[in-house]
């Protein structure tokens, strides 16, 4: 609140004016704010944005890194090649790959199949972690070890307790006499696949559980007084106070659980390079091999740009579908 | 004793100074050479910086050595060369110099003084695959190597198999009795993993092997015309089928990766670069067939197997010409006069050169005798076969997509006839 006698403007004037007069210039508050928030903002279009445009030129032109000998702009000093523009070429031409359509839909099932398994299980980690029992502490700390851990490391581990000579996994199911003879989880594509998605849903599960467990401790206890003094129980607090409440989170955690699901690529570099055959390759495992295995950068670019769009689409239908209650509510 | 004052103290590092000074100039002066930039894919890099120590302190080099991880090296040596990036002298895998020296990034070696010397004294197979499309060499070699086959000896003698196979359908016939017995669940190890140095110069081998070829004078792909082709695939679906093969070779990320499975002592048979017999039956603190309870035979059929030459290049944009060129006849040539660096690598890993003189040396003698019989290996390296193909631009890209596709004949998810005939569409969909 502004002191007596002294109106909102002249308050403002009274902190700013010292700075707007800085070496005679004088600048008015927007000027003053844009000036103070440029060097972020410079930092942004040359991290993001720039990188996101030329990417999408590239997606669009015909691309060899090697000879960058066409039109060119200069940006500091440095010379960087537009390329020859060749309209929609590279999109025709993956649009006209069945490989890329059997990616496609393994991209989709990929994507949904490790959406569903991380919400779920981090949501049910939340609720176990939310409750008051002994070593919660520790648990809590022990529960980001996977996500704390680069995913090539995840990758190899993995390797090792699912190897179908040595691994832990098998050792355990045989000594347990679950199974007469070792598995080989990746001899089969669709269960290479599913290897794929329990590993990264085990790396990145921890992080739904955070995001969800601190949703959890910002929903007011009275409402669990409340709803436990009028008689409901358990499944009724959860269906009726804390999922509704946790609706902001679920929307973020579908959203970044989808993006990581589509984007994913290191998993499938370390344990299985797309294989057996092609049926573990994703369209990021696509784009990647056509622009750094096969040099081919714009239709590499245009593989990986079909994602971002597909990630858009459904952060805006994950938008609609979560919050369409909230906005008919209100 | 002198007391310590400002000015003694001042005067004390004046002098110090100007000696170090005098003494970086001198040094200066006795460095001949200027700086040179030298990259190569990750692979022992300790013993590269020794002999790139080496060079500097006997030659007064003044060599900056980098090592870059191999799975991103060939796209990392691009995206720096597009940055604007100089490196004088370069590894290069054999199937991308061809991309290389065509978008200007080398320089043929042909007018450099004493290459005729050296091409004189390497084998002419991998003469020819140094060489450009062009019929210009632009490459000195790294090192060759070529598929031979393995066998595990203590497990045949168990089995009661006397001699190793010699024919396929002896292979296959051993490795049915071996998981008959129950000595082995999966005794054969071909080498059909999924990177570039797998499955595809393993089905080349193989098909060699039948006395097929897998391109033409053109450098088209034929294997559908090939019955030896076609008898190399019907016989990878065989093994499959009766289990006689580890499943997961398939989704192994390396050759390095699947050779390390025969160090379990599990396996009967196993087919895979020469090199790696070295860690299989050379080091007992990592595989159970060390010391020599592995061996290799001759490779069935024809013998005939694949092989291929990885080398060092020089980049056409060097400023330092003279000392990028030194170099390289250092590590790819004879410098020295003794073979330094070839030797250490054969020493070292066992990572075989076409210099044939080398394997008179009586220090390789005796240190490939630890690991394998020496005169068999250079009677399999006659029946090396080099191909021209990778020297077309569309072949890194066939290479990587014909994988899928043999990995679908080997399960049987297509027939033989249909997988060979989707890898001459493949070729002819990308020229």
């Amino acid at each position: 609140m502004a002191p007596s006698g002294v109106s909102r403007g002249r308050l403002t004037a009274l902190i700013v004016a010292p700075r707007l007069a800085f070496r005679g210039v004088r600048l008015s508050e927007a000027r003053f704010a844009s000036l103070l928030i440029l060097p972020a903002f410079l930092g942004i279009v040359v991290v993001v944005v720039f990188p996101l445009v030329y990417s999408l030129w590239m997606s669009f032109a015909d691309v060899n890194l090697l000879r960058a000998t066409g039109p060119a702009i200069e940006v500091l000093g440095v010379r960087i090649p537009l390329f020859r523009f060749i309209g929609v070429q590279n999109y025709v031409r993956i649009f006209s790959d069945p490989l890329y359509w059997d990616s496609f839909w393994r991209t989709a099932y990929f994507a949904a199949a490790f959406v569903a398994e991380t919400t779920l299980v981090g949501l049910a980690m939340a609720l176990v972690l939310h409750e008051r029992f002994a070593g919660r502490p520790l648990m809590r700390s022990l529960l980001l070890i996977p996500w704390a851990l680069s995913r090539v490391v995840v990758g190899l581990l993995w390797q090792g307790i699912l190897d179908v000579e040595f691994g832990a996994f098998n050792g355990f199911l045989y000594n347990v006499g679950a199974i007469d003879s070792y598995v080989s989880f990746f001899k089969n594509g669709f269960s290479a696949l599913n290897v794929l998605v329990s590993v990264y849903m085990w790396n990145q599960g921890p992080f739904a559980t955070l995001l969800f467990l601190a949703g959890m401790q910002s929903i007011p206890l009275e409402l669990y007084m409340a709803a436990e003094a009028d008689g409901a129980g358990y499944w009724q607090r959860f269906r009726y106070i804390t999922l509704p409440a946790l609706r902001g989170i679920l929307f973020l955690v579908l959203v970044v659980s989808t993006v990581n699901g589509f984007l994913m690529l290191d998993l499938i570099y370390v344990l299985t390079m797309g294989g057996p055959g092609n049926d573990t390759t994703t369209i990021s495992w696509l784009g990647f091999q056509t622009a750094f295995q096969f040099f081919k950068f714009g239709p590499g670019t245009a593989v990986l740009y079909t994602l971002t769009v597909l990630c858009l689409i459904l952060t805006v239908v994950y938008h609609k579908l979560v919050f369409r209650k909230l906005e008919t509510e209100a | 004793m002198e007391r310590l004052t400002r000015r003694t103290l001042l005067r004390n590092a004046a002098v110090f100074g100007a000696s170090t000074m005098l003494a970086d100039g001198f040094l200066d002066a006795a460095r001949a050479d200027k700086p040179i930039k030298f990259v190569g894919w990750v692979f022992k890099p300790d013993t590269v910086k020794d002999y790139v120590n080496y060079y500097n302190q006997k030659f007064g080099g003044q060599v900056q050595y980098e090592p870059i991880p191999w799975a991103q090296y060939h796209p990392t040596i691009e995206t720096r060369t597009f940055g604007g990036e100089v490196f004088d002298v370069m590894y290069s895998a054999h199937n991308y110099r061809e991309r290389w020296y065509e978008n200007g990034l080398l320089r043929v070696l042909d007018d450099l003084p004493g290459i005729d010397e050296l091409k004189k004294k390497m084998t002419p197979q991998n003469l020819e695959s140094l060489k450009n499309k062009d019929g210009k060499l632009a490459a000195l070699p790294y090192f060759t190597s070529l598929f031979i086959l393995i066998y595990n000896e203590p497990m045949l003698r168990q089995a009661g198999i006397k001699e190793p196979a010699k024919t396929w359908d002896e292979l296959v016939e051993h490795c049915m009795k071996l998981k008959r017995d129950k000595v082995s669940d999966t005794p054969y190890l071909p080498n059909w993993n999924v990177s570039p140095s797998g499955t595809m110069p393993q089905f080349m081998t193989d098909c060699f092997s039948e006395g097929a070829s897998v391109f033409d004078a053109s450098n088209r792909v034929i294997v559908d015309q090939e019955a030896g082709a076609a008898r190399a695939m019907e016989r990878w679906q065989k093994v499959w089928k009766a289990e006689l093969v580890n499943p997961e070779v398939l989704t192994k990320t390396s050759s390095t990766d699947t050779h390390r499975l025969f160090w379990t002592g599990r396996y009967a048979y196993h087919t895979n670069h020469s090199y790696y017999l070295k860690t299989i039956a050379g080091e007992p603190e990592n595989s159970k067939l060390a010391p020599k309870k592995a061996k290799m035979t001759m490779y069935p059929g024809t013998g005939h197997t694949y092989m291929w030459t990885d080398s060092y290049t020089i980049n056409a944009k060097t400023k330092n010409l003279e000392d990028a060129w030194k170099l390289i006849r250092f590590l790819g040539g004879n410098l020295t006069g003794d073979w330094y660096v070839q030797r250490q690598w054969c020493l070292i890993s066992g990572l075989d050169n076409p210099y044939p003189e080398m394997y008179n040396h009586p220090e390789i003698i005796a240190s490939y005798d630890r690991w394998v019989d020496l005169k068999l290996l250079r009677k399999q390296y006659e029946k090396g076969k080099v191909i021209a193909a990778y020297k077309e631009p569309w072949y890194g890209e066939y290479d990587v997509k014909a994988v899928p596709i043999v990995h679908n004949i080997i399960r049987g998810t297509s027939t033989v006839s249909q997988g060979l005939k989707e890898l001459v569409r493949l070729q002819r969909s990308l020229v």
